[in-house]
């Protein structure tokens, strides 16, 4: 199948959508599909072979961060010889409500359009505003796909639409099996050591750190050799401020650390911990901690629980509350028989999460596609060669 | 010569109301093919759900099932809803082994059956909603259509035991 995917937010920086696309792109050419990405992106910037990049990109603060964009009649142009000359079977965009390239392709598609949704706005005043603009968008659109039960959500209480929920996925081959960091995750037995991590802004309020901090503090008091590995942007000092000076030794932090990276930081500790209080539409980081076969500790959140098949995967708390936490994390540390049980289910759990898994899903959703556009239905070879 | 303006200007209103209403006429008629051929899509996927199913039944499990993909295969437009969602309740019934090429073909019938009710029902309310605007009904717009239809049955995908995804 030939499939054209553009992906609104520039390769330049990294972020969520950016990975998704790439990994699906990736995924489908393994599969054995013919791909072409758009995206925006400088001409000399360094970028895998199937993106055909649509020029500089414009730094547009949107949802509560910045994204980098490309809009405006050069796009256009560049978005309408892209789809002619790329002749797609099928047209990909994601997040099309955007003001982006997204946008520009599906309003200049004629084919079958699949449009994959990622926000999760529970209410948005420019949604309800703008309907019936959107709506001209919205019906060049033959299927959605919603990444997250909340997207879903979205879908059909503001845009007036169903949507089929087919989670991100996790590329379990490039998190199983990786070298943890030198020296991590050292020593766990009964009463003492462990490590602890945690991957993410620990300044934002609804990333729940102060609850894991707040956990940590006391049990490494009772608990010789306790340590917790931490990783994530943000200024060292504001994270040792935090901790009293006698514990401070015994946290690391890595700052920022590149993709690669992620999977030997979570190879390198015990309990993996998300005490997220909330905001959380799908769980990314959790179904990459089951990928790299380390053991999860999470609130219990919606979208946590959907990922953790309701705590048969992973560990959950109730949400906000340190002392459940260093009790459900002192219990852990003491009991690898129970850590052992918790990472096989879930590496059953994240083989549902593995991107050629998911991928195919996503090709029965363009099979759907094509066959609403011209009424025929295809044979059931499209989903891809086993 | 100020009458002049007004006829230029009347003259560029008219163009643009003119402009608006053959760009809507487009938009009802496209709406409304798409939403045609989503039916007909539909309605293959319905025929290859009720045939598998009636493979399945000659082969493992008898009577009941097997008449309920009859009756799906040979039910009339108005009764086809009921026919067919009996059928998803009879295949709910049987236990369903992966792992058997019959049992699968059922299975990813039923997928694939999900995803085109689900891609109908979308692009039919699109045709609705166009057909619904009161400039489409002072015109007539559309008209040589019927009204798009929903086709309504329960959510007709089969818990798989195990994995609820293809891992083939």
């Amino acid at each position: 199948m030939r499939i054209g995917i553009v992906c609104p937010y520039s390769f330049d920086v990294p972020g969520g959508v950016q990975n998704h696309v790439m990994d699906l792109a990736e995924a489908l050419i393994g599969l054995g599909h013919e791909v072409s990405v758009l995206a925006p992106a400088d001409e000399d910037s360094p970028l895998p072979p199937y993106v055909v990049p649509a020029g500089r990109s414009v730094p547009l603060p949107y949802n509560g961060s910045v994204a980098r964009i490309a809009f405006g009649p050069v796009s256009t142009a560049r978005v309408r010889r892209w789809i002619t000359r790329g002749d797609f079977d099928v047209l990909h965009v994601h997040e099309p409500l955007a003001l982006s390239l997204s946008m520009l392709a599906v309003l200049s598609a004629r084919g079958p359009v699949v449009a994959t949704f990622h926000t999760a706005m529970t209410r948005s005043r420019v949604l309800s505003a703008a309907q019936g603009a959107l709506q001209i968008v919205l019906e060049r659109i033959t299927a959605r796909i919603a990444v997250s039960a909340l997207a879903r959500k979205v879908q059909v209480e503001h845009l007036d639409g169903g949507a089929v929920e087919i989670p991100n996925g996790v590329a379990v081959a490039k998190f199983a099996g990786v070298e943890p960091l030198p020296g991590w995750p050292g020593e766990c037995a009964p009463g003492t050591g462990g490590t602890l991590g945690f991957l993410g802004r620990f300044t934002e309020p609804r990333k729940g750190f102060p609850i894991l901090r707040d956990a940590f503090v006391e049990l490494a008091r009772q608990r010789p050799g306790l340590r917790l590995l931490v990783a994530g942007p943000g200024d060292p000092d504001d994270l040792f401020d935090q901790f009293p000076p006698d514990l401070r030794e015994r946290v690391t932090f890595l700052g920022l650390v590149p993709e690669e990276e992620k999977a030997r930081m979570l190879r390198s500790v015990h309990l993996y911990v998300a005490p997220n209080t909330g905001g959380e539409s799908f769980g990314m980081i959790l179904t990459e901690a089951l990928a790299a076969s380390t053991t999860v500790v999470a609130s219990d959140l919606d979208a946590f629980r959907r990922v953790l098949d309701g705590g048969r995967a992973g560990r959950l708390f109730p949400t906000g509350d340190p002392v459940a936490l260093r009790e459900t994390l002192a219990e852990l540390l003491d009991d690898p028989a129970q850590r052992a049980e918790l990472t096989a289910c879930g590496d059953q759990v994240v083989a549902n999460f593995d991107w050629p898994v998911v991928a195919r899903r996503v090709l029965e959703v363009y099979a759907a596609a094509i066959e609403a556009t011209d009424g025929r239905v295809i044979d059931q070879e499209w989903v891809g060669p086993d | 010569m100020p009458g002049m303006w007004w006829v230029v200007g009347a003259t560029v209103v008219a163009a643009l109301v003119v402009a608006y209403l053959i760009w809507t006429a487009g938009r009802v008629e496209r709406l409304q093919g798409r939403a045609q051929l989503a039916a007909r899509a539909l309605d293959a996927h319905l025929l290859r759900r009720a045939a598998a199913a009636a493979v399945l039944a000659e082969r493992r499990y008898g009577v009941e099932l097997y008449a309920a993909a009859r009756i799906a295969l040979d039910a009339r437009p108005d009764e086809r809803e009921a026919a067919e969602n009996d059928l998803t309740r009879q295949l709910r019934t049987v236990r369903l082994d992966p792992t058997d090429p019959d049992c699968e073909a059922v299975i990813a019938a039923s997928r694939r059956l999900a995803l085109a009710r689900q891609v109908h029902t979308d692009l039919v309310r699109d045709a609705r909603t166009a057909r619904g605007r009161p400039v489409v009904r002072l015109f007539r717009m559309g008209r040589g259509h019927t009204w798009p239809r929903y086709f309504d049955i329960d959510d007709p995908t089969l818990a798989v035991p195990a994995a609820d995804v293809p891992t083939r």
